[in-house]
C-alpha cells in the first residue's frame, strides 16, 4: 500500500478543496502533502490563492472570479495528486536542522512539576528527553510561525490543562497530548509549559519572517537563565543543513 | 501633511487588503473587516481599490487634519461631524487644513472606512500597511490607533464631489441573512443541529473580534461527533466546538483548526461579518457552491463597474 494510503478531494467552503489522505500523519505523509504543494503551484498559479498543508490534508484556496469552472480545478488535483503519490515526490530544496534555545528553569517552567508528577520522571529526565529528538515541521499554522512538530517522546505526553491559561507569554514551549510546540505570540493557551526561547518565531519586519518551514527539523538546546536574558530575540538560530530527503527520518 | 488623533475611538487601524497567500505559514489575510466597504470609499476617492484605509469599530475617533484634502467614510452609519455640522456617509467629503472629524453615536453597523485622497507616509510591513492586531504588527507600531498619533500623509489631493449611487449604498439596519455552504463534517452532525443552525436562533457575542464571530444561543447538541485531525480554517468558516456554540472564523482567524466545520459562509458575504454587532440576531440561509461562486461574481462586477458611474 502507498504511504498515503487512498485520497479523496472535497469542496471546503465555496472557494477551497481539501486533498485528504486516509494515512495517518507521518513524515513521508507529510513530504507527500508538501511534494503536490508545490506541484500545485506550478500548475496552477493564477487560480490558486492559498494552499495549506496540514497532518493529512491539503487545502487549495481558489479565486472564484478566475475559476468558470470548478469541477475541473477538482479533477486537475485529482491527477496531480495521483501522479504526486505515483512518483512519490519529494520537495525541492534544502531542508536545515535549527537549533532552538530553551530555557527549562524557573519561571520558565511553570508546569514543570504538573508534568514531573505526570510522568513520573525528574525535570533533568524530563528535559533530556525534550531536548533530544529532531523533531519534524509537519506544517505552520494556528497562529503566525506557529510550529507543528512530530515526534515527541512517549513518556512526556501529557493532557492539556482543563483551563486554559489567559495568556501565555510568547517564546513558552509546551506539551499538549502528543504534541510539543512553542507560542510565537502571546495568546491563551491550554498547554503544558516548561520553558520558553528568547527567540522570536515570528519576524515580520525582517527578509525571512518564519524560521522554519515545513519539513525542516527542530531541536530545543537547553540554556541558562542568563544566557537567556543576553540573548537576542531576532539573533539567527543556529541551523545546518540535512542530506538528502528522507534522511535521518526516524 | 498629517492627521492627528485626538480621541482614537474603541479600536481605530489602518487597514488595507491584507497579506493575502501567507496561510501557509500561519498568517491570516487580515486587512480590512468589511472589504466592501473598503473598496467602495476607495473609489469615491478615484483610489486603487485596496488602498489603506482608517477602519473604526463601534466607537469612532476625532481627527484634525493638517492640509487640505479629500476624504470619503463609508460602511457602518455614525453620526458624524467636520466642525461640529454633519458630514454624510457615502460621498466625497472635502476637508481644510484645521478641521476636525467627530464621530459619534453609532447608528448601524459595526465598522466605518476612512479613505483619503492621500498615501500614509508609513513603511508597509510584509507587503502592506494594515494592522494585524492579533498578531501585532503592521500599521503604526502593530496597535490601534492612540491619542497623540499622528500619521504623516503625502501626495494629499483634492477629488471632485462624487456620491455613490443609491445601489451601491450599504443598509446594515435589517436582520443579517448571511448564506452559507454546508462545512466538510456537516454529515456527521444529526439533522437537528443543523436545522437548528439555520433557524435563526444564535446572537453575536460580545466576544467577538477579527479573529472570529461567536455565536451564543442553545447549544447545538453535539452527539457522535468524530475526533478531528487539524486542518485549514479559511475566513468564514463555522466550526462547532464542544460546547456546541459555532464559531466564525474571520480576517485574523486561526488558520490551522480542529473542531468540525458545519459550514461556510460564502466568500461574497465574509465582507458582512465585519458589520455584526453585538447582540444581533444571525440568520444563516444554505445555498450550493455552485449559487455561491455566481454570487461572488455578481458583486465582484457591480464593484467593477463603479467607477464608471462615478
Amino acid at each position: 500500500m502507498s504511504l498515503a494510503g487512498s485520497f479523496e478531494v472535497l469542496p471546503n467552503g465555496d472557494a477551497a478543496f481539501d486533498i485528504r489522505f486516509s494515512a495517518a500523519p507521518s513524515a513521508p505523509l507529510s513530504e507527500t502533502i508538501i511534494a503536490l504543494a508545490e506541484a500545485i503551484e506550478t500548475a496552477s498559479p493564477d487560480t490558486v490563492t492559498e494552499l495549506v498543508p496540514a497532518y493529512q490534508c491539503l487545502t487549495v484556496c481558489f479565486d472564484p472570479l478566475r475559476l468558470t469552472e470548478a469541477a475541473r480545478l477538482q479533477d486537475l488535483l485529482v491527477s496531480l495528486t495521483e501522479s504526486a503519490l505515483a512518483n512519490r515526490a519529494t520537495r525541492s530544496g534544502t531542508r536545515y536542522l535549527i537549533r532552538i534555545p530553551v530555557c527549562y528553569e524557573g519561571k520558565f517552567a511553570p508546569d514543570m512539576q504538573t508534568l514531573s508528577a505526570h510522568s513520573g520522571l525528574s525535570p533533568g529526565e524530563i528535559i533530556a528527553r525534550h531536548s533530544r529528538p529532531q523533531y519534524l515541521v509537519h506544517m505552520l499554522g494556528f497562529t503566525p510561525g506557529f510550529l507543528y512538530l512530530g515526534g515527541l517522546d512517549t513518556a512526556l505526553q501529557c493532557p492539556r490543562k482543563a483551563r486554559p491559561a489567559f495568556k501565555v507569554p510568547a517564546g513558552s514551549v509546551g506539551i499538549g497530548g502528543s504534541q510539543t510546540g512553542i507560542y510565537p505570540q502571546a495568546t491563551p493557551g491550554g498547554w503544558q509549559l516548561l520553558g520558553r526561547t528568547p527567540l522570536a518565531l515570528f519576524r515580520p519586519q525582517t527578509l525571512s519572517p518564519f524560521i522554519a518551514r515545513p519539513l525542516d527539523r527542530i531541536q530545543f538546546v537547553p540554556i541558562s537563565a542568563h544566557q537567556f536574558a543576553k540573548t537576542d530575540p531576532l539573533a539567527a538560530p543556529e541551523k545546518t543543513a540535512l542530506a538528502s530527503p528522507g534522511e535521518g527520518t526516524p | 501633511m498629517s492627521l492627528h488623533i485626538l480621541k482614537p475611538g474603541l479600536q481605530t487601524t489602518i487597514q488595507d487588503g491584507g497579506r493575502p497567500g501567507k496561510l501557509r505559514w500561519g498568517l491570516a489575510r487580515g486587512g480590512a473587516a468589511d472589504t466592501v466597504a473598503m473598496v467602495l470609499a476607495n473609489l469615491l476617492l478615484g483610489n486603487p481599490a485596496s488602498h489603506p484605509c482608517l477602519e473604526v469599530t463601534l466607537t469612532g475617533p476625532e481627527i484634525a487634519f493638517t492640509t487640505d484634502m479629500s476624504i470619503a467614510i463609508t460602511g457602518a452609519h455614525f453620526e458624524l461631524t467636520l466642525n461640529g455640522a454633519s458630514v454624510e456617509n457615502d460621498t466625497v467629503i472635502r476637508v481644510q487644513a484645521g478641521d476636525r472629524l467627530r464621530f459619534g453615536t453609532l447608528q448601524s453597523g459595526a465598522r466605518a472606512y476612512i479613505a483619503l485622497a492621500a498615501e500614509f507616509a508609513i513603511e508597509p510591513c510584509m507587503g502592506s500597511l494594515s494592522t494585524h492586531v492579533i498578531a501585532r504588527f503592521g500599521g503604526v507600531a502593530g496597535r490601534a490607533l492612540e491619542a497623540g498619533d499622528q500619521l504623516p500623509l503625502r501626495n494629499c489631493r483634492i477629488e471632485k464631489i462624487r456620491r455613490l449611487p443609491g445601489a451601491y449604498r450599504l443598509d446594515y439596519g435589517n436582520r443579517p441573512l448571511l448564506r452559507a455552504v454546508a462545512g466538510q463534517e456537516a454529515h456527521h452532525f444529526l439533522s437537528r443541529a443543523q436545522q437548528q443552525l439555520y433557524a435563526g436562533g444564535f446572537t453575536v457575542s460580545p466576544q467577538s473580534n477579527r479573529m472570529g464571530i461567536r455565536l451564543d444561543g442553545p447549544p447545538l447538541p453535539g452527539e457522535n461527533l468524530p475526533q478531528q485531525v487539524s486542518s485549514a480554517v479559511c475566513p468564514g468558516t463555522v466550526q462547532v466546538p464542544p460546547n456546541g456554540l459555532p464559531i466564525i472564523s474571520f480576517v485574523e482567524g486561526q488558520t490551522i483548526g480542529g473542531y468540525p466545520r458545519i459550514a461556510h459562509v460564502i466568500s461574497a458575504d465574509v465582507h458582512r461579518l465585519g458589520q455584526l454587532t453585538a447582540g444581533t440576531v444571525l440568520n444563516l440561509e444554505r445555498i450550493d457552491a455552485e449559487g455561491a461562486r455566481k454570487i461572488q461574481r455578481e458583486k465582484a462586477h457591480l464593484l467593477m463597474k463603479l467607477p464608471d458611474l462615478l
